[in-house]
């Protein structure tokens, strides 16, 4: 146990690491922008605007806003003591809707649609690259080729194939939203129904988009595995096949695990797309929206909450992949 | 060095790759010398103009050759044009609402259909449940099948200019035909027209042009920044390398899609040209090419070679130069390659967002899926708008990606299966 | 003579390639080991003896075909059996088997009773959980080997604590022939000796009824088996009791390979050392007479004719070659 708590103290810290460099990322880069980022916007919010008054009142607010006129480090402590309290201030496009408000009600879509269809991607991923390494032959020649097209697809290629086929010609789902624009949220039979069969297109574009790449990472690492030394000794020991595929692919699983976490960043992103596509109403289509109406504070806050759920996503992987991969807990106590 | 070229070339899945890679990127040099339309030129009053010929109507009426031909099937083929399957259909659905028993509607029968549209229709007839997108789609068809049995040829006219009267000129009978080489105007739009009345091949030659410049500037800036990083990190060591490392960590967790997003945004609209995105891209996508870099680099700097350079006392820029790079430069060529798909693909998807280059200059693949999305192409069935540009990403990227599958197999001989 | 526990007639296996070329690595092989006795069997890499091991065994997978000959464990005809059945039934049970790498041999995410567990159950499924643990113990009791390791992941143990695991592994259902493939090769000095120290046990306790040992280092031969078998180009080139045929070799293949060697035992030293100059002809296309012709330093035209046979002499011994006893230790003594 001592092992883990090394690993697990070394990934914590480094984690609240990342934190606070992705803050400051995100805090800096509008910033770094040549300028004064507050007339830039202010001239950007204004434009149509014919009231001086009215544009002077906008500079004001966002000098105020963004502190231009304090020193860079109470800038920051500012921003941080906001952002922790969840005030991430007004929009711009939705005035006077509160950034926050707009967030929280995106952001429960993004994580329902997106962490299952990661998931259940991965899983199928991980089941077919690990089929195509065992049974090599007809299934590997179909398998293979078919992933490495699927992986170099573009994710909102994928959601526009879905969209096509199943929502315009077969008609079998809807092709836009969350849930019937004629339905009112509410817990009736009639809204939950709506809203499953709205998720299935969105839901199953990020699960393709997540196949490929996994399945021919699966492959390659279970057709190492399956050479390893372990597995003829357990022949030789007259253990079954189907419990030795068993050893080989929680094995090669493992490091898939790793593989997740390293790749999630990319696989949100690809998902952030497709969520664009089905104009389905999480933070990818709220940060289109934000694009189009030239919301700063929406855009900044909605990469800043997607860059954190990546990295809890990211720090809670590891955090498992130690607690079952034994040989974590053994490199550490050396 | 040719012997490796000659290798390369033996492996199958590269000239697969390379071919189609080829075979795109001379297309879009080759085309614009042959047709040399501005891309975003508008010729379309109108949106999404199906693939096809298209024939000046004016040109043929006015050819100075008409022909006579007797053609059969001609008369069926007009009927069959004009009042399909799906027209007869809705007339039998409109003749059984205006209380025509359902046992003498035929549909199969066009005369009989025909007389009993005639009597029966009235345009100003309300029957119940029907909306007026479909009362207005009867009307149009009872225009369209007005005289449709008639053998009649059409008439002609032209205002004349002293009296303003219409004289006939002209009859142009049922069996007449111009040859379409002597039509004065035509035009071919193999793909049709786009949401602005731009002619889609055009545009889609000149945004594979642009899109491959945008993946090529943007591999070659992550490259050139991963190479440097992982060089350094990996041939120095020590606190650089701790210090490389960790900002590298730390991009391979922070999502760089999501960065792309946010300096996109804080560039501005107006500031982001082709060649600005391309090298955003850049910038935000050496973190993979960093890491492996300095682990091979790692690997070689123990090596017998690399000591005995040392110990000759060159350079560390000749030591890098002569015996650390030419081990990893067939690992730099792949990434390079896999850099630019990813590029390619990362402009698509920040355009998709509205975040690519600004859009009054030139097309790329990502700006003409994000105007088929906008004027939603997909859903309204307009296939031509966006399935080539699909396509064309689609197989740029697969193709670039056999070519390094290929490259890998023929450097990492382990890989081989 | 004592009970024969394993015996081989004949047996003959290939290895097919890529390109659908037969290479026989086994070429009719024949030996016999006796209740409580223990084989070597010695040879340069490549010459089939790892290969001889597998095949023992009588469980065949690509590359590797049986195609003739006979494997009689205890009385009973394994050659002509089911591979599923042999697995079920012969290995693990009536023959274990040591690795070449026992480095890896064990699954490395697995603790070692829950491998334990798997290998029991195997053979009886009704062995329950309490048994099995019970029975572990006591083994790993007897062997010298600390109870935490069946709690621990392959990855917690040292180099030689692994290797004794997976021997203690194999032994666990107290086969009948434990064949150990060059197990101590990859080890130091002390772990070899503890590695060794532990199979003499197993003999010595009967835990095992006979042993076949495999490897180049010969000294290591002596000190642990009864008998020693050298083998050449996937053939048995001779064949004895342990002492001759290390002191005594009468092909001069096992000569050579005697003298390339430090043996730190008393009348041997001093021996000058020598190597046999020379690799082993491909076993694609084996030459058609002695198969070590080609770097016999006694070498005469008619050793390149007909394939030569085993002959037979003094003390039970065989060997291949066209010489008689008599010619052989005449040729020796004027050669030296």
């Amino acid at each position: 146990m001592k092992g883990y708590r090394k690993y697990f103290t070394t990934k914590l810290v480094w984690f609240l690491t990342t934190f606070v460099f992705a803050f400051l990322l995100n805090f800096i880069l509008p910033r770094l922008m040549p300028g004064d980022p507050v007339a830039v916007i202010t001239q950007r919010v204004t434009q149509g605007m014919t009231s001086q008054s009215g544009a002077q009142a906008v500079y004001e607010q966002y000098a105020e806003q963004f502190g231009t006129n304090k020193p860079l480090w109470e800038q920051f402590a500012r921003y941080m003591a906001n952002v922790v309290r969840g005030d991430f201030g007004v929009s711009f496009s939705q005035y006077p809707r509160p950034v926050a408000q707009i967030l929280g009600a995106s952001i429960g879509w993004t994580i329902a649609l997106q962490f299952p269809a990661i998931i259940v991607g991965w899983l199928i991923g991980n089941t077919l690259g690990a089929l195509a390494a065992y049974l090599k032959g007809g299934f590997d020649k179909v398998v293979m080729p078919v992933s490495i097209f699927i992986s170099n697809f573009p994710a909102f290629g994928m959601a526009v194939i879905l969209l096509v086929v199943f929502g315009v010609n077969l008609r079998w789902f809807p092709t836009s939203g969350g849930y019937g624009f004629d339905l009112i949220p509410s817990a009736s039979w009639g809204f939950v129904w709506s809203v499953i069969v709205h998720y299935q297109l969105p839901f199953w574009s990020v699960v393709l988009i997540s196949i490929g790449g996994q399945a021919i990472g699966m492959r390659s690492m279970a057709i190492y595995e399956l050479n390893a030394d372990y597995v003829k000794y357990a022949r030789f020991m007259g253990i079954k096949d189907w419990k030795i595929i068993g050893y080989v692919f929680r094995n090669a699983m493992l490091p898939q695990i790793t593989g997740l976490a390293l790749s999630i960043g990319t696989m949100v992103g690809g998902a952030l797309v497709a969520e664009i596509i089905f104009s389905y109403p999480g933070l990818g289509y709220t940060i289109l929206n934000g694009v189009i109406g030239q919301d700063y504070p929406l855009i900044s806050a909605a990469t800043l909450i997607i860059t954190v759920m990546v990295l809890i996503a990211n720090f809670a992987i590891e955090i498992i992949y130690g607690l079952i991969d034994p040989r974590i807990k053994a490199a550490q106590a050396d | 060095m040719i012997n490796t070229l000659r290798q390369i070339f033996r492996s199958g899945k590269f000239v697969a790759g390379f071919s189609i890679f080829a075979a795109i990127l001379l297309g879009s040099l080759i085309y614009p010398l042959i047709i040399r339309d501005a891309p975003l030129t508008i010729i379309g009053q109108g949106t999404f103009f199906p693939p096809g010929i298209y024939v000046s109507v004016y040109d043929s009426v006015g050819a100075t050759t008409t022909y006579t031909l007797d053609i059969d099937d001609a008369a069926v083929n007009r009927i069959a044009s004009r009042f399909n399957e799906e027209d007869r259909l809705a007339v039998k659905e409109w003749l059984v609402a205006a209380g025509i028993p359902e046992a003498e509607i035929d549909t199969a029968d066009t005369e009989k259909l025909l007389a009993q549209w005639e009597t029966n229709f009235d345009s100003t007839k309300r029957i119940p449940g029907m909306t007026n997108a479909k009362r207005n789609y009867y009307i149009r068809l009872n225009s369209s099948i007005d005289g449709l049995l008639s053998s009649e040829g059409l008439v002609i006219a032209a205002k004349n200019a002293e009296t303003g009267a219409l004289e006939q000129i002209d009859t142009i009978e049922q069996s007449d035909y111009v040859n379409v080489t002597e039509v004065a105007n035509v035009r071919v739009l193999p793909l049709g027209t786009d949401n602005f009345g731009r002619d889609m091949l055009t545009e889609l030659v000149a945004a594979t042009r642009v899109s491959l410049s945008i993946g090529f500037i943007a591999g070659t800036v992550a490259t050139l920044i991963g190479l440097t990083l992982g060089l350094l990190a990996g041939y120095i060591g020590g606190w650089l390398d701790d210090i490389i490392m960790f900002v590298t960590n730390l991009f391979t967790v922070i999502p760089s899609f999501v960065l792309l997003i946010l300096i996109s945004f804080s560039i501005g609209q107006e500031q982001r040209g082709a060649f600005t995105v391309a090298v955003v891209i850049g910038f935000t996508s050496w973190v993979w090419t960093a890491r492996a870099v300095r682990a091979q680099v790692v690997s070689l700097r123990n090596r017998d070679h690399v000591n005995l350079s040392k110990l000759s006392g060159h350079s560390i820029v000749y030591i890098i130069l002569n015996d650390i790079l030419p081990y990893i430069a067939s690992y730099v060529v792949m990434a390079l390659i896999l850099q630019i798909s990813s590029g390619i693909l990362a402009e698509a998807g920040l355009s998709i967002l509205g975040l690519g280059p600004k859009t009054t200059e030139v097309p790329t693949l990502g700006l003409m899926m994000n105007w088929a999305r906008i004027y939603q192409a997909d859903i309204q069935g307009r296939w031509w708008a966006y399935l080539p540009v699909l396509v064309t990403i689609a197989s740029v990227a697969f193709s670039m990606n056999l070519m390094n599958t290929g490259l890998d197999q023929v450097f990492n001989p382990a890989l081989r299966d | 003579m004592g009970k024969v526990i394993l015996e081989v007639k004949e047996l003959t296996t290939k290895y097919i390639t890529r390109f659908r070329e037969d290479v026989y690595a086994v070429d009719h092989v024949s030996l016999k080991v006796e209740e409580g006795k223990s084989l070597g069997i010695a040879g340069e890499s490549g010459c089939g003896k790892s290969t001889l091991a597998l095949s023992l065994m009588g469980y065949y997978f690509p590359p590797l075909y049986y195609t003739s000959g006979d494997i009689i464990i205890d009385g009973r005809n394994i050659s002509g059996m089911d591979p599923d059945d042999v697995r079920r039934s012969i290995l693990g049970k009536e023959i274990a088997y040591i690795p070449q790498a026992a480095m890896n041999a064990l699954n490395p995410t697995q603790k070692v009773i829950h491998f334990v567990e798997d290998v029991i159950q195997a053979h009886n499924p009704k062995a329950t959980k309490k048994e099995i643990y019970e029975l572990a113990r006591e083994r790993f009791h007897v062997l010298g080997l600390p109870e935490e390791v069946l709690h621990k992941y392959p990855v917690e143990l040292s180099g030689g604590m692994k290797q004794r695991t997976v021997i203690a592994v194999s032994v666990i259902l107290g086969p009948k022939v434990l064949i150990a493939d060059e197990p101590s090769s990859a080890l130091d000095v002390t772990s070899q000796k503890m590695v060794i120290k532990m199979l003499r046990g197993l003999m010595e306790s009967g835990m095992i009824k006979s042993m076949i040992f495999i490897t180049h280092e010969l000294p290591l031969l002596y000190n642990v088996t009864d008998h020693i078998m050298v083998m050449y180009a996937g053939q048995i080139v001779e064949h004895g009791a342990a002492q001759e045929a290390v002191f005594d070799p009468l092909h001069p293949y096992a000569k050579g390979l005697m003298g390339s060697i430090i043996v730190p035992e008393e009348g041997l030293r001093g021996h000058k050392l020598t190597a046999i100059p020379g690799v082993p002809p491909n076993l694609k296309k084996p030459p058609s007479g002695c198969r070590f012709a080609e770097r016999c330093k006694y070498v005469k035209p008619e050793c390149k004719g007909a394939a030569v046979a085993i002959r037979e002499a003094s003390n039970g011994r065989t060997y291949r070659c066209i010489f008689t006893e008599s010619e052989l230790r005449e040729t020796y003594q004027n050669g030296a």
